[in-house]
């Protein structure tokens, strides 16, 4: 999604550097497969690693010699902190689920993630009713995949 | 053919009570991303095995169909496809919505659902012993051409930029060759990590891909998630129904290629639909328009994947193959009912098999009132629900549906951290759509081209295994068609002065 940066006409250094490092990644493709013995398994990914590496050289020369790429241009009123703390959250809450169960830990991150989107002011009631709803969404939820869909959700120590 | 006695049997009372619950169930499964239309089925079989067989065969089917209309939900209102089977509504039914047309996009995809469905059942009624014939023509090149075919579709989805789209593609068929090789069992692009043995699976994928993009930009601004209108609109049914007439044409085209790639085993829905869509898109008027909100689109994908469930029920009747996920645990209940599946089963079992057909009928019509007023329901809820309430919601349920495919708190962080890498690709103009093609077909075209040139080269006829065979050369006519037809059209409306297109 593109809806809060706008792109405009200019030399694309940083379609460059993705290209760049689909580069590196394809040749590191192509070294894992060395060590395939089969035939059958290193013909396709090789092939692909090999083309991927062309595309990504026509982009780069195409970008460095003609300079009519795009260039991203960083929109006002962007929250970078809470693009960050959304993605932060939200693997946090798999890293600690082993160990907090995913009844907690759901919780934990639906309030946090709450927090990271409210935009408006938190009245009295927001403040009451919101986290009701998030134990609500959260219990329904837990109810639906561990009991009705019989889904082993980790359960944590601490109800072990 | 037949008989109306059986139709009279599909309507009983409780058929049709166990048809609507089923539809119900179904569709809210279905749009719930991560539960699949497999998973709904599997889910709920249990209850069936103390049924009448064609009762327990009215209610799979009916969750079955329910499930992959459901699926288009998420698809147009959160870019998220609910199942794999509604990837290709979310090219232009997210556009819908954000141009605040989301309750037109899931009116239309109700209608074309259920068209898909109603022709997919025809199909299956009246022309179940001939089709399934055609699975079996179906040899591993053909699965490769097929697979290819799909990955057309780039050229349509790279949004002006191919260059950026194939490689996009690249990316994705390297991630499908993540793990376990199917055919030689090696291990590849593992680096010794266990958690990666398992391959990348392709629904947390597509959830990270779409979802958590999304997500991202939702909570970086306090704008709204849609566009909203206050002006009440009602279902728009008038107004789809009018969309639906203006491309019928398409809409049966769509359908028909959802019935046929239905009839292919392990094809399934979400090929269905990219191929209706990639055609729908080629013999369109308004082709320019796709990928920007064309209704067209919407309902080519829609049609096509419901399409399938008709269609995957013959092979899955006619010849014990199913057609379909789904159909394998289907079949898997009648086994259970001590119902032998093939030819037989029409004539010594025409009961059951007819009266199922008439109840998926049944199905497909309960879908209309069911879906819209779901539709609406779900529509109305995500427009309305406050940011602070809808992201973590959101981004709970991605959790929780990745979680449960595979039971792995892994995949939740792949789905995360390949949407972390969509998300900056998609800065950078790589849409995340070639990733998925990618993803999906990948394994596809793999199997399909190991196995084919293996057996070519046995018998010592690679070349013609690849471009001898007449259904082969026809998937690669269209393969060429859909690759060239807009430079072609372009060149014949310049050599002929104008002819440019509608709207």
């Amino acid at each position: 999604m593109r809806n809060s940066e706008k792109i405009t006409p200019g030399t694309d250094m940083g379609t460059v550097v993705v290209a760049c490092l689909f580069i590196i990644m394809a040749i590191v493709s192509l070294w894992d497969t060395t060590t395939m013995m089969d035939s059958d398994s290193y013909v396709f990914p090789r092939a692909i690693a090999i083309v991927m590496i062309l595309l990504c050289l026509t982009l780069i020369i195409s970008n460095l010699i003609r300079s009519t790429g795009e260039k991203l241009e960083k929109a006002k009123g962007v929250s970078t902190i809470r693009r960050i703390s959304l993605v932060t959250v939200m693997l946090l809450s798999c890293v600690l689920m082993p160990w907090l169960g995913f009844l907690i830990s759901g919780f934990a991150t639906f309030l946090l993630l709450m927090l990271v989107s409210m935009y408006d002011e938190w009245s009295p009631a927001k403040k009451i009713i919101y986290p009701l709803v998030a134990v609500t969404i959260v219990a329904a939820f837990y109810t639906l995949f561990s009991k009705l869909l019989m889904v082993p959700l980790p359960v944590g120590l601490f109800f072990e | 053919m037949p008989g109306i006695e059986y139709l009279i049997a599909a309507l009983t009372f409780v058929n049709i009570l166990l048809a609507l619950g089923g539809v119900i169930a179904g569709t809210v499964i279905g749009s719930l991303p991560g539960l699949t239309a497999t998973m709904a089925v599997a889910v709920l079989v249990p209850i069936t095995f103390s049924m009448e067989p064609s009762s327990a065969l009215i209610l799979m089917g009916a969750i079955y169909t329910g499930a992959i209309y459901g699926g288009a939900y998420s698809a147009i209102l959160l870019n998220t496809p609910g199942t794999p089977s509604a990837i290709a509504t979310t090219f232009d039914g997210f556009p819908m919505a954000k141009k605040g047309h989301g309750d037109l996009a899931i009116t239309l995809a109700c209608l074309a659902s259920v068209t898909g469905g109603l022709v997919g059942a025809t199909f299956l009624l009246f022309l179940s012993p001939p089709l399934a014939d055609v699975a079996l023509a179906f040899g591993p090149v053909e699965y490769f051409w097929l697979a290819i075919f799909g990955l057309t579709l780039i050229s349509a989805l790279s949004e002006g930029n191919l260059l950026k789209g194939l490689i996009g593609a690249c990316f994705g068929l390297l991630l499908a060759c993540v793990g376990i090789a199917e055919i030689s069992a090696d291990v590849r692009f593992t680096f010794g990590n266990q958690v990666l043995l398992g391959g990348i699976e392709t629904v947390s994928a597509l959830i990270g891909l779409y979802c958590v993009p999304v997500l991202i930009d939702l909570v970086a601004t306090p704008d709204r998630h849609l566009k909203v209108t206050h002006e009440p609109r009602g279902f728009r049914f008038l107004e789809a129904l009018a969309i639906a007439w203006r491309s019928k044409l398409s809409l049966l085209r769509s359908s028909v290629i959802g019935t046929l790639v239905g009839i292919l085993p392990g094809a399934g829905g979400s090929i269905a639909g990219l191929v209706a869509y990639s055609e729908a898109r080629r013999t369109s008027s308004r082709s320019e328009h796709f990928g920007q909100g064309e209704p067209e689109g919407v309902m080519a994908t829609e049609s096509a994947n419901n399409a399938t469930v008709g269609g995957g029920f013959i092979p899955t009747l006619v010849l014990g193959i199913p057609g379909t996920p789904p159909d394998a645990v289907i079949l898997g209940a009648l086994l259970i009912q001590g119902i032998r599946t093939g030819p037989s089963l029409f004539t010594e079992g025409g009961s059951i098999v007819y009266t199922f057909i008439y109840g998926l009928f049944l199905a497909t019509f309960l879908m209309l009132p069911v879906g819209l007023i779901i539709g609406r329901y779900a529509y109305k809820t995500i427009i309305t629900v406050p940011k602070a309430m809808l992201v973590p919601t959101v981004a709970f349920m991605t959790m929780i549906g990745t979680y449960a495919i595979r039971n792995s708190v892994s995949d939740i962080i792949i789905m995360i951290l390949l949407g972390v890498v969509g998300w900056i690709l998609n800065r950078y103009g790589f849409s995340p759509s070639p990733i998925v093609l990618g993803l999906i077909l990948g394994r596809i075209a793999e199997q399909g081209f190991v196995q084919a040139w293996t057996i070519g080269g046995a018998t010592d006829e690679l070349w013609k295994m690849f471009f001898g065979r007449p259904i082969s050369l026809a998937i690669i006519a269209f393969i060429l068609l859909s690759l060239f037809y807009p430079f072609i059209r372009t060149r014949l409306s310049k050599i002929f002065g104008g002819g440019s297109d509608a709207e």
